[in-house]
């Protein structure tokens, strides 16, 4: 019986391990300024931010950050609007139509990206929307809409009936339940899905990349995968790191602090077989 | 105040019809209890009167008014939910005052009312807090108290005490009569609980199977039952079902032989079968009682339960037919012991093949 | 004048509820329905990036083009043995994690914030970083397996033909095992507990009852998680492009459909090729449900 805890321990170790490890490894390897880059060791001898300010500085990585974070919270906030609408029709009103509604949103939410990309280009040019914010936000509802209305969908379903019927005897037509009975009951709910999709839509690179030109206009992701040193051969390997760390930071204390609300969130619908 | 009036009442669920033509009338006042086994649809026919579900046909007015095209709020109705339903992120207050501040009601108006009806229920000093902070008796006087609030002509219940233990489902039940009794507004009751039904209503609807089986008084319904369902179904224990044969009439009453060559007879309202029918005998195991002398219905015990207040027997007659007893607490009998029994014709019943009472 | 089956009350909700839809129903018309529509119809011109106002139709020419690229099959070959790898492989290491993280041991609170953070990491990020790890000359996946002796010399990861895939490969792995992991786990905590007490209090091996019990009880929930994963492969973008660009050996569909897209400006046989990725995964769909009979509810 010893034996085996110990192996068993030692495979959860493992797999910390496994999962911690890169991340820690960005981190050291952020600390590394100059040519201590290049030599492979657990900690550098001499840690230095000189990475950190180097990409506020030298890069727009700050400008990044904000259009991100804009992109991101537009796209939520707008989603989570139209989803708390559709997910009250959705989830608490029987008519005919509405699993196929339903089977549409979660195909959409399935579509390659790609496909949308010349109709969605052609769009964004039209709209004026080219290298801006608005861009992103818009084709970001591509996925965080279907994501928020199918998540919000069983949120809703499991709000008690009775509840809905008191206030409909009270007098409540449609607009007054959704908005002042059930919104605010579904905080947690709005928190991890609002959660998600940021996650999500922070996360986001194809559009991203396609729809932004200058170097101001990017958003991290973009602003990572494309960040480039003095020479063109030479990638800032310290500064890309440094960059990684400053957004991944936030992201990894957010979902540890709301893990369980996560998990729920992921789950919902997902693995009602 | 009004009454409520039901014409031919029909509910289907897609292809199932649930309400079978229900023609009920509530007069002004007056506290009805809906019973019936679940799945009776007494629940449905509340709902029906409250708007929450739509009659397929029929006609339903509440004080006179057709109201089927009405949504529930226009039909000056409210309604306690068994669940209680109050909106957990609002303080007692808000719960109450919430149907009023919709209506647009003045604040002055809504307080008042509020502390009016706070005030009777004596949850006045509960009024700031949230559901969550209240306990189950608790929240069942805001849920009512959020009905009173909107003075409405009537009072639907549905199973409001069924949440609540034992102990507080008596006092609240109490507390509900007395509510009756201030107001003296129309209720309707729902209820699978008999005894809330017997103690608290005007009238009781009996209903099975989506069909009102028998309105009446309680003591109507305990006393006459129209037929073997509503017989079988108020009072508890429940009676007792002995199959006989008729032997004819005998002045005003039906003599029936019971298991063992025992004569009965028992009064009837219709004519008398013909000698030899088949026939049902109800008695309530309170009215059997046990025989002085000699003579009575032997039956052999199988079972004793005290209940401490009273002991009932369960015992089988000669025939092999069970028959329950309901008798003293302290009577000495145990199971294997031999009795004899006396049943009185005035408080039995005749039911035919068709479960109608003769 | 008697009462209608359906009258207000249910009239004035479906009426609400198609109210309420309608703006969700315009926007994703205008972001999803649309553009994909103008997608399957660009395929079918010459249209480029610059004349996209301006072109003739060419008939199934794209499409023509397409399947004579030998690039192209490469692609798919790509994608579909990335998918299938991966996703193989996040299932049954998904199923492991998740059936420790459901034993109630000691240290499962720091398993589970552990395995979260490679799925909170951002896709480009860890491609990044894992990029910088198996980096040929300093990168520290070198310097390990030649401090043990594995391998003599440095290899080029990412640039290595051979490894390059199976790089890609194992970067999706560490950062999608994680998400399938969760979602079996909720699968594993929805199972009646007393089942297995039964189970144990009948003698039965844990492995009879892993097979016997716990896999069927969880496959439909395994099936949409792999479902979803499989899906989220086959449109795999981001980690090819970031960790080793538009280089053949790794390229993915969407990386080819990108490139002819916006890199070389030909919105037309770029199309097409982005309709054949949307008809790839409409067959796998269609596949899962009805041989796998997956079934996707939102609850009921």
């Amino acid at each position: 019986m010893g034996l085996r805890r110990i192996a068993f321990a030692l495979v959860v170790l493992g797999i910390v391990v496994w999962a911690v490890f890169p991340f820690a490894w960005a981190i050291v390897t952020s600390l590394k300024a100059g040519s201590a880059l290049f030599t492979v060791e657990a900690w550098p001898s001499q840690p230095s931010l000189a990475n950190y300010a180097a990409i506020f500085k030298e890069q727009p990585f700050g400008r990044n950050i904000l259009n991100s974070l804009m992109a991101a919270s537009a796209v939520v906030a707008l989603s989570l609007g139209l989803a708390v609408l559709a997910a009250y029709a959705l989830g608490r009103v029987r008519f005919r139509g509405r699993g196929l509604l339903l089977f549409v949103v979660l195909g959409v939410s399935m579509f390659p990206q790609v496909a949308v990309l010349s109709g969605l280009f052609e769009l964004v040019r039209w709209l004026g929307l080219y290298n801006r914010i608005g861009s992103l936000v818009l084709s970001y509802l591509i996925f965080t809409l279907p994501f928020t209305v199918w998540v919000l969908t069983t949120f809703m379903r499991e709000l008690p009936k009775e509840l809905e019927e008191a206030a409909m005897v009270d007098g409540a037509g449609p607009f007054v339940i959704v908005t002042r009975v059930f919104l605010p009951l579904m905080g947690p709910a709005l928190a991890a899905t609002g959660l998600l999709a940021f996650i999500a839509a922070w996360n986001e690179f194809l559009f991203a990349l396609t729809f932004t030109l200058t170097d101001d206009a990017r958003t991290v992701p973009v602003a990572i995968a494309l960040m480039s040193g003095a020479s063109q051969y030479e990638l800032p390997w310290g500064q890309i790191m440094a960059a990684s760390v400053v957004v991944t930071v936030p992201l990894i204390g957010l979902v540890l602090l709301f893990q369980r609300r996560i998990v729920s969130g992921l789950t919902a619908g997902a693995v009602k077989g | 105040m009004a009454g409520v009036t039901l014409r031919g009442v029909r509910k289907s669920f897609g292809r199932i019809e649930v309400i079978h033509g229900v023609d009920l009338e509530v007069a002004d006042g007056e506290f009805v209890a809906f019973v019936g086994p679940s799945g009776c649809g007494k629940s449905t026919l509340l709902r029906l009167i409250a708007g929450l579900e739509e009659p397929s046909a029929g006609d339903l007015s509440i004080g006179g008014q057709r109201v089927n095209d009405r949504p529930p709020a226009a039909r000056g109705i409210a309604m306690v939910f068994q669940s209680y339903a109050l909106y957990p992120h609002m303080t007692a207050y808000d719960n109450m005052a919430f149907g009023l501040t919709l209506s647009r009601t003045d604040k002055g108006t809504i307080a008042e009312r509020v502390r009016a009806a706070a005030r009777l229920l004596q949850i006045e000093d509960l009024l700031d807090r949230k559901p969550r902070d209240l306990s189950g008796g608790q929240r069942q006087r805001v849920a009512i108290g959020r009905a009173i609030v909107r003075e409405p002509q009537v009072f639907l219940f549905d199973e409001p005490l069924s949440n609540l233990d034992a102990g507080l489902r008596v006092q609240m039940r109490l507390e509900i009569a007395k509510l009756k009794a201030d107001l003296r507004a129309t209720m309707i009751y729902v209820t699978h609980d008999q005894v809330e039904a017997m103690t608290l209503a005007d009238r009781i609807v009996v209903l099975n199977a989506g069909r009102v089986e028998q309105a009446g008084t309680p003591l109507e319904l305990y006393h006459r039952p129209r037929n073997r369902f509503v017989a079988g179904f108020i009072g508890s224990p429940a009676m007792n079902f002995l199959d006989v044969v008729s032997e004819g009439r005998a002045d005003g009453s039906v003599r029936v032989w019971l298991p063992g060559g025992v004569p009965l007879d028992v009064a009837v309202d219709g004519a008398a079968p013909p000698a030899g029918t088949p026939l049902t005998l109800g008695v309530r195991p309170e009215h059997v009682g046990l025989a002085d002398g000699g003579a009575g219905l032997l039956a052999t015990i199988l079972a004793v339960e005290r209940l401490g207040g009273e002991t009932h027997c369960h015992a089988a007659l000669e025939d092999g037919q069970r028959l329950l007893v309901r008798l003293d607490g302290d009577r000495p009998v145990a199971a294997g012991e031999r009795l004899r029994l006396n049943l009185r014709g005035e408080t039995a019943h005749l039911f035919g093949a068709d479960g109608q009472r003769l | 004048m008697s009462g209608l089956p359906h009258s207000s009350l249910e009239r004035q909700r479906r009426r609400a509820a198609w109210l309420f839809l309608l703006p969700m129903l315009v926007v994703l018309a205008g972001v999803a329905g649309w553009p994909l529509f103008r997608t399957v119809f660009f395929s079918f011109t010459d249209a480029t990036l610059a004349t996209l106002d301006g072109f003739q139709g060419v008939g199934l020419d794209n499409y023509l083009w397409l399947v004579r690229d030998p690039v192209w099959w490469r692609a798919v070959w790509n994608t579909l043995v990335f998918t299938v790898v991966s996703v193989g492989i996040e299932t049954a290491l998904g199923l492991g994690i998740a059936l420790i993280l459901n034993a109630h041991l000691p240290g499962r609170g720091l398993l589970r914030a552990a395995v979260l953070i490679p799925w909170a990491i951002p896709t480009v990020v860890s491609a990044q970083m894992w990029g910088w790890m198996f980096h040929d000359l300093y990168g520290v996946v070198n310097a390990i397996l030649m401090g043990l002796g594995l391998i003599a010399e440095p290899r080029a990861w990412t640039a290595d033909p051979d490894l390059a895939l199976p790089v890609v490969i194992a970067v999706d792995v560490w950062k999608s095992t994680p998400f399938m992991a969760l979602l079996i786990l909720a699968a594993l905590q929805m199972l009646p507990r007393d089942l297995y007490e039964a189970a144990r209090v009948d003698g039965v091996h844990p492995v009879k009852v892993f097979v016997r019990i716990t896999l069927p009880l969880i496959r439909p929930a395994l099936m949409v998680a792999v479902l979803f994963r499989t899906l989220d492969a086959l449109r795999v973008f981001d980690l090819m492009y970031v960790l080793t660009g538009n280089s053949r050996s790794t390229m993915s569909m969407s990386v080819y459909a990108r490139q002819y897209l916006i890199d070389f400006q030909d919105v037309g046989y770029g199309s097409a090729a982005a309709t054949l990725l949307v008809l790839v995964l409409a067959a796998a769909t269609v596949l899962a449900v009805t041989l796998g009979r997956v079934r996707v509810d939102a609850g009921r």
